[in-house]
């Protein structure tokens, strides 16, 4: 059982108190130019999902609480949470440093922005 | 023209003698979800216009005024309960005088079904059916929270040490009163729970 907390409303609670969400951090490509998508774009965008073994980025919902989403980074092997951060937040700068995979290219794009 | 009636959710029922904790009905209560931004000024001042009691912002935790009691229900969200006359009234007021704000009050006094359990053992018969410790000093009279219990969302309201309310959505209040008088049923006492067991271990 793992157990969560709540970023916004600070609630603690084992994971059927919270609603996972999937991975986070999943760039839109619509958002960047929704005249040019191609169909491999928009199939990886919905379906294809990051599966790594280690650090995970992911979304949760405070269903027995405030009701709010909000990010988790969590290990896979261990299924430690490295950290719970705001939905519209970043992880924290050494977790950002240890990603892997799209999420890296990500974290990357948003610090130069 | 057919007159609509209004008929509480548990009207059937009736509290079940065998208990080990007394378990009512609330039938006579009134509910405004109220949505804003706390930190709008102009929102929490219109809304202590009308309620007379702030807006509280931490969170599980409540604040009453006479006959309202405001229940936190998310940083962004409060249920106002008030006397079942009063809802459509204050509604209507909190609405007029929250033109223009980005907000939104809803009568929602029919949405709800409360069920008050009442008695030294009223904790640990919601812990029955909640992971919830209750007994871990956080739970003071005022705490509200969402929680869940016997697998269904629940409102729960911690009015006194000893007595505490249950809201759960109209369509599972008799499932939800059903779990609660085979909960509480005389003999079904759980010591374990009990806070002096837990001072003995």
């Amino acid at each position: 059982m793992l157990v969560v907390t709540c970023p916004v409303c600070g609630a603690e609670g084992d994971e059927t108190d919270f609603h996972y969400g999937g991975q986070a951090h999943v760039r839109r490509p619509a958002t960047h130019d929704p005249a040019n998508i191609s169909d491999e774009e928009q199939r990886d965008y919905l379906f294809i999902r990051h599966n790594p073994k280690g650090l995970h980025f992911e979304r949760w919902r405070c269903d027995r609480g405030c009701g709010k989403w909000f990010h988790a980074a969590r290990d896979t092997v261990s299924m430690e949470f490295k950290a719970f951060y705001g939905i519209s937040e970043l992880p924290p700068e050494e977790l950002q440093a240890q990603a892997k995979g799209p999420w890296a290219d990500y974290f990357k794009s948003r610090a130069k922005a | 023209m057919l007159e609509s009636k209004f008929e509480s959710p548990l009207a059937h029922r009736q509290s079940a003698a065998e208990t080990y904790v007394d378990i009512r009905e609330v039938s006579e209560r009134g509910m405004i979800d109220l949505r804003g931004q706390p930190g709008d000024k102009k929102f929490m001042a219109a809304v202590k216009d009308i309620l007379a009691v702030d807006l509280p912002k931490a969170p599980r935790t409540s604040a009453t005024w006479g006959d309202i009691r405001v229940l936190w229900l998310s940083t962004d969200q409060w249920l106002v309960t008030c006397p079942r006359h009063r809802a459509e009234a204050l509604t209507q007021e909190l609405t007029a005088a929250l033109q223009g704000i980005h907000s939104l009050a809803v009568n929602v006094s029919d949405m709800r079904a409360v069920i008050r359990l009442e008695g030294e053992r009223a904790r640990e018969v919601v812990m029955k059916g909640s992971t919830l410790d209750l007994f871990d000093g956080s739970y003071v009279p005022g705490t509200v929270r969402r929680m869940r219990f016997a697998e269904i969302a629940a409102l729960l309201s911690i009015l006194e040490d000893a007595v505490i309310e249950i809201y759960v959505f109209r369509s599972y209040a008799d499932y939800a009163w059903e779990f609660l008088i085979k909960a509480a049923r005389k003999g079904s006492e759980v010591a374990l729970l009990a806070p002096e067991a837990k001072g003995a271990a």
